[in-house]
């Protein structure tokens, strides 16, 4: 098992050096730094941008744009989606309107955000209807796969609404709820960059993309692609912290409500 | 409780089928009743008929009023919420109507430990074996306080001495706590054992075809008692889907 994880190390890591070293041969080929930087003038690149003034104002543009659509897809996304998974009504009436958003393309949906809402608003706006089936979808079929015997059971025992969601549906919903955040989430860093490349708001990754490359400065580009990559990374990374807090909260809890009772009883 | 004639045909338009037909049954008021039939004659039906999960298209099901208030349930599997431990599973139930947390945590740290599952209050279902976990329905169903208990073939799939073991403990929490048990089977030496009345029905739509009163307690009850093989031997007699 060691021997094995080590050897996948060095695969990934001599896969990535491979990578460098197509790149810096075809660099040195094209000879051409606006077509294809070397690594090299790339990493420089990386570098002054990292070093920059406003490097910190663009990157929490772009995060900003990305929680708040982020947070509105989880949001919107659970409750529709529970309604709709109950309701065969509210299934019927938002289906059309699901079967449009998935079919869309990304980039008509930014060109026409853009003729409506400032440049600002568009990466919000375009991530939501990119972002939101994904999670409704999730969340939806989540509802269909309750248990039908503990939905009864939680029935003949007379629980509350409010019982019912807190002990049943939301229990039962967290495994969906975690797939559809994690794929909106990588969803929605990739629609706000590309909405604030086409509408260029002042500060965003996006936004320096499109001027690096209206400049013809190529090593640039790369190098906020780079950063873009990073922070998705980061991101999920994040995400997965995150998701530990609330198993840690409930032990807490569990461990308030019961733990103390059983302590005193023996 | 008595069921008085009472009536019930699946579904309501097309495709009619007749469960039930002026079905006619008292039940003694904290007593157990085992309710034996071959499967689909109506069993189940008249247990969610009493436990109002259902209403009957014609007839009335009166209760005692040592009867009235909510109904516990004993399922064929467990039903334990899996992400909640065995205490919270039978503490949860009982939030609806006991208000008082402290009374509801030692009602249940009770009733579990009569069922032997003590050491494993903070276990979650998924870490206990099938019998342990039917234990803990058990206990959940009777630290519930209802007054009218149901029980739906909740020993069928065990293997035999894991089934007397979970009668035995069902018989002892219930002489401590004699609720009005309605209990459907179709496994006769079950019945025998801890039922006061058990009710042969025949097939579908079900009637009674005999009644069968046991005086012998629970406790003294086993199944190499004369007097239950021969009553064992009744009923298979009497039930036309046994022979």
């Amino acid at each position: 098992m060691h021997r094995s994880t080590w050897r996948n190390k060095l695969a990934i890591g001599g896969s990535v050096l491979l990578l460098l070293l197509f790149w810096e041969l075809g660099a040195q080929a094209l000879d051409a730094q606006v077509i294809l930087p070397t690594p090299g003038a790339t990493a420089v690149s990386f570098w002054s941008i990292v070093n920059s003034k406003l490097f910190a104002v663009n990157i929490r543009a772009t995060v900003s744009r990305a929680l708040q659509s982020f947070l509105i897809i989880t949001a919107s996304g659970m409750a529709l989606g529970m309604l709709a998974g109950y309701s065969p009504i509210i299934h019927s009436i938002l289906k059309p309107l699901l079967v449009v958003f998935k079919a869309t393309p990304v980039m008509s949906v930014i060109l026409l955000a853009f003729i409506w809402f400032s440049s600002g608003t568009v990466p919000l706006f375009s991530a939501f209807l990119m972002g939101f089936p994904v999670m409704f979808i999730q969340v939806e079929r989540g509802v269909r796969q309750i248990s039908p015997r503990l939905s009864e059971m939680t029935r003949m025992y007379g629980f509350t609404r409010w019982m019912r969601l807190t002990h049943l549906v939301v229990p039962s919903l967290m495994p969906s709820i975690i797939t559809g955040a994690k794929s909106s989430l990588s969803m929605v860093w990739k629609v706000v960059i590309a909405a604030e490349v086409l509408t260029v708001p002042r500060y965003g990754i996006g936004s320096r993309m499109q001027l690096s490359q209206v400049n013809l400065e190529t090593a640039s580009v790369l190098a906020w692609t780079l950063i873009a990559v990073l922070l998705t990374a980061c991101g999920d990374g994040l995400f997965e912290i995150v998701l530990r807090f609330p198993s840690w909260f409930i032990k807490r809890r569990h461990a308030r409500l019961y733990g103390l009772h059983i302590r005193s009883e023996s | 409780m008595i069921f008085k004639e009472i009536s019930k045909t699946y579904p309501k338009d097309d495709n009619r089928l007749v469960v039930l037909k002026d079905f006619t049954l008292s039940i003694n008021p904290g007593s157990i009743t085992a309710l034996l039939g071959p499967s689909g004659c109506g069993k189940t039906t008249l247990l969610r008929l009493a436990g109002g999960l259902e209403l009957p298209d014609g007839g009335s099901i009166e209760h005692d009023s040592s009867e009235s208030g909510p109904t516990s349930y004993l399922f064929q599997e467990p039903r334990l919420l899996p992400w909640h431990s065995v205490l919270a599973n039978v503490e949860l139930v009982m939030r609806p109507l006991i208000g008082d947390k402290s009374e509801r945590l030692k009602r249940a740290v009770d009733f579990l430990e009569i069922v032997g599952l003590a050491d494993f209050l903070r276990f979650k279902p998924d870490e206990l074996s099938g019998g342990m976990r039917q234990r803990v329905a058990i206990a959940r169903a009777f630290a519930f306080p209802g007054k009218v208990m149901l029980l739906d073939e909740p020993f069928q799939g065990l293997d035999h001495s894991l089934r007397l073991s979970l009668l035995k403990a069902f018989t002892e929490l219930w002489k401590k706590d004699r609720r009005t048990v309605l209990f459907v089977t179709h496994d006769v030496p079950e019945a025998l054992l801890i039922a006061d009345e058990v009710v042969c029905l025949s097939h579908r739509p079900a009637r009674i075809i005999e009644n069968f009163s046991i005086k012998i307690p629970q406790e003294e009850r086993f199944l190499g008692d004369e007097t239950l093989i021969q009553l064992q031997s009744r009923v298979y007699r009497a039930m036309p889907a046994y022979t």
